[in-house]
């Protein structure tokens, strides 16, 4: 037996690799991805802040103009995605569970990223 | 793992040298002996089991640095028994010498050299020490062993 | 005079004149930083040094410096195709000191996880071997099916090469029935694929000709110089740590330990494939005999400080037995961690095995070791924020200023 009929086969037929800028990776729903903290539930305990592996979570005053009553410290987490390793300790060990994850992988950028924007955001 | 009666044919075997009995987890036995009786032991397993029954698994170095010695452990793998059994010997701290048993198993030449290169345990009879093995230029010319406890690197 | 002893000189002494052939930390012939000084007669090879310490990171010492939770994250890091392996020593090695028993479902995940794990690490051995005896079209080949495997750790762990799985105490994770739907599919349509190759690492005469007879380790050198995994299995000696530990799920689950008698590096590759389609049989009992339960650890409730005591855990990463030793004195840092790694035992007393043979076959004995040289040293930081490759003294990585990657 001999590889030969194998490679003519594929010869004939296209290719199997996937232009990837141009069309998108098949990929899971609870793949590993961007994760950013929400601002309804946090109440700033900086658990996440202790455990991370990577030391990449620092913890940020709010701005003056929120104020909520569950988060007397008035402290939010701030993810620094360059250095993250994307492990979700800091999700699991969340005691009110106050990160939302996606499975955004497209993180490259040549300059850094924070997880600041998204995380103002969610209290509008 | 191990039966009573294999244990008790080990402990019959090595009945001379042992000093006290231990159990490392999951029971795995341990036995403590006198530094200077290593080459004796090793070559008494081997002798009684057979050359192809058993091999070196592991050579650890432990400083403790409050008890002022350094503990040396050997872990011997027995394929026929199919578990691995711990011999403990433990050097003074400031003279830290061991007798080498790489002409017995030649398969000790690895853990000799790292535990050299990183505790300063000189093992005698053992050609091949040197320095670069593992540790980079840096601090091997500062003369400094990297693992020590009371050493910063 | 000197013409007159030379012509009653009655004997000849020939001195061989060997030549120095670095087969260096860059080449093109291996993919791992490692220094083979092959001594070489004409083409005949008579003596080799191994050089290592090109990629020495430190480990034992970080791991020393940090808390249980963190290493755990850390000895995932060790080695980027055995990372699932570490993580299961690591994890178990504790749980025997402080006496936690996982779930039997969570014990049947760890074995789903990394048994999947060893399918992929063969495949890419083997697509190396292809590829450094010139035989490109197959690497490219087992590296298109090797995708399907990484498709489904995906699947079943949310990452597709480290797949953060264990926990002390069971895993992270848990898989409901779409899942196992997926997986079941992925495997029906890997194994014909596995099968072609192993019959064509048979058959073949490109790959067979430069294979057979190469290397040949008798079984009495193979043990006494420490070898382990595949190797000694290659020639001849029945030793396997998932038969003898018995570990997690593996006294439930049925599977064969292979052997095979020869001894040259033809026999060592069968024995991947082999192991490989005995790892599918073996995925597909457990995905339809899982049993129920909880397998998901709780993080928050699980203890900060552990008890003393010390404790020696082994597995069977791909290469070999991998071990890790472990003593704890008090506090919530580990006094002393060991690892250590079936390759820092195959390469570095292998050199015995390549005397005798041409220069062309050196290439092919080593890459039949497996060689995983990040798993054999453990450093070389790479700081990526300013693009340049700075040296990082130990005192940064002691301290835990670097950040990990």
């Amino acid at each position: 037996m001999s590889i030969i009929r194998d490679v003519i086969r594929n010869l004939l037929s296209k290719p199997i690799t996937i232009e990837y800028p141009r069309k998108l990776t098949p990929i899971e729903k609870d793949f590993r991805g961007r994760h950013y903290a929400d601002l309804k539930k946090c109440t700033g305990c900086s658990l996440c802040a202790i455990e991370c592996p990577s030391n990449c979570i620092s913890m940020e005053k709010l701005p003056e103009n929120i104020k909520l009553r569950h988060n007397p410290r008035g402290l939010y987490p701030n993810i620094n995605y360059m250095s993250c390793v994307f492990c979700y300790r800091c999700v699991k060990v969340c005691p009110v569970n106050a990160y939302i994850t996606t499975n955004e992988y497209r993180l490259s950028s040549v300059k850094e990223v924070y997880s600041k924007e998204l995380t103002i955001q969610t209290v509008g | 793992m191990l039966e009573v009666s294999e244990i008790k044919e080990i402990e019959d075997i090595l009945a001379n040298y042992i000093v006290k009995k231990d159990v490392v987890k999951p029971n795995r036995p341990a036995f403590y002996i006198d530094a200077n009786n290593i080459r004796d032991v090793i070559a008494l397993l081997k002798q009684r089991l057979g050359d192809e029954a058993i091999y070196i698994s592991n050579i650890v170095g432990v400083d403790k640095v409050s008890d002022g010695v350094i503990e040396v452990n050997y872990f011997i793998h027995l394929i026929p028994f199919s578990n691995t059994i711990v011999i403990k010997t433990s050097i003074p701290r400031d003279n830290p010498k061991i007798p080498s048993i790489i002409d017995l198993l030649p398969g000790a030449y690895s853990g000799e050299c790292e535990t050299y290169d990183l505790l300063g345990v000189e093992f005698m009879g053992n050609k091949y020490l040197r320095r670069g093995f593992f540790v980079p230029t840096d601090v091997t010319s500062k003369n400094i062993f990297p693992l020590r406890k009371d050493v910063k690197v | 005079m000197e013409s007159e002893a030379a012509e009653k000189a009655t004997s000849l002494i020939k001195i061989p004149i060997t030549l120095e052939i670095p087969i260096g930390p860059q080449h093109p012939a291996i993919h791992e930083p490692v220094l083979l000084k092959v001594y070489a007669d004409g083409e005949e090879v008579v003596g080799v040094d191994i050089g290592t310490g090109y990629n020495h990171r430190g480990v034992e010492k970080l791991l020393e410096n940090n808390t249980f939770y963190k290493d755990k994250f850390i000895t995932s890091r060790i080695c980027g195709i055995c990372n699932t392996v570490h993580e299961n020593c690591f994890v178990r090695a504790v749980e025997y000191i402080s006496g936690m028993e996982p779930s039997a479902r969570a014990r049947y995940l760890r074995v789903l996880v990394m048994e999947l794990e060893r399918i992929h690490s063969h495949m890419l051995i083997n697509a190396i071997m292809a590829e450094i005896i010139g035989f490109d079209t197959l690497f490219m080949y087992i590296m298109r099916d090797r995708e399907l495997v990484m498709k489904a750790k995906e699947i079943v762990s949310g990452g597709r090469v480290l797949a953060e799985f264990h926990m002390f105490g069971g895993v992270r994770r848990d898989i409901d029935d779409v899942k196992k739907e997926k997986i079941l599919d992925i495997l029906k349509k890997l194994e014909p694929r596995l099968k072609y190759y192993r019959r064509l690492f048979e058959e073949d005469p490109t790959i067979t000709k430069r294979l057979m007879e190469i290397g040949i380790l008798r079984p009495r050198d193979v043990v006494s110089h420490g070898m382990v995994g595949p190797i000694l299995r290659g020639s001849g000696v029945k030793s396997d740590v998932r038969a003898e530990d018995r570990y997690d799920a593996y006294n439930e689950v049925p599977f064969n330990v292979i052997v095979k008698g020869e001894g040259d590096s033809l026999a060592r590759m069968l024995v991947r494939w082999d192991e490989a389609l005995e790892s599918l049989e073996m995925c597909r009992y457990i995905l339809e005999h899982l049993p129920s339960g909880s397998a998901v650890v709780d993080e928050r409730k699980l203890p900060r400080v552990f008890p003393a005591g010390e404790s020696f855990a082994r597995v069977e990463a791909p290469r070999g037995e991998l071990t890790y030793y472990i003593q704890h004195i008090k506090g919530d840092k580990p006094y002393r961690v060991k690892v250590r790694t079936p390759s820092f035992n195959n390469i570095i007393n292998s050199g015995f095995s390549y005397l005798r043979h041409s220069i062309a076959d050196v290439p092919v004995i080593l890459v039949s070791y497996d060689p995983c040289i990040s798993c054999m040293e453990r450093a070389i930081v790479v700081d990526l924020k300013n693009g340049t490759e700075k040296k990082v003294t130990f005192r940064d990585i002691a301290m835990g200023k670097v950040r990990l990657r």
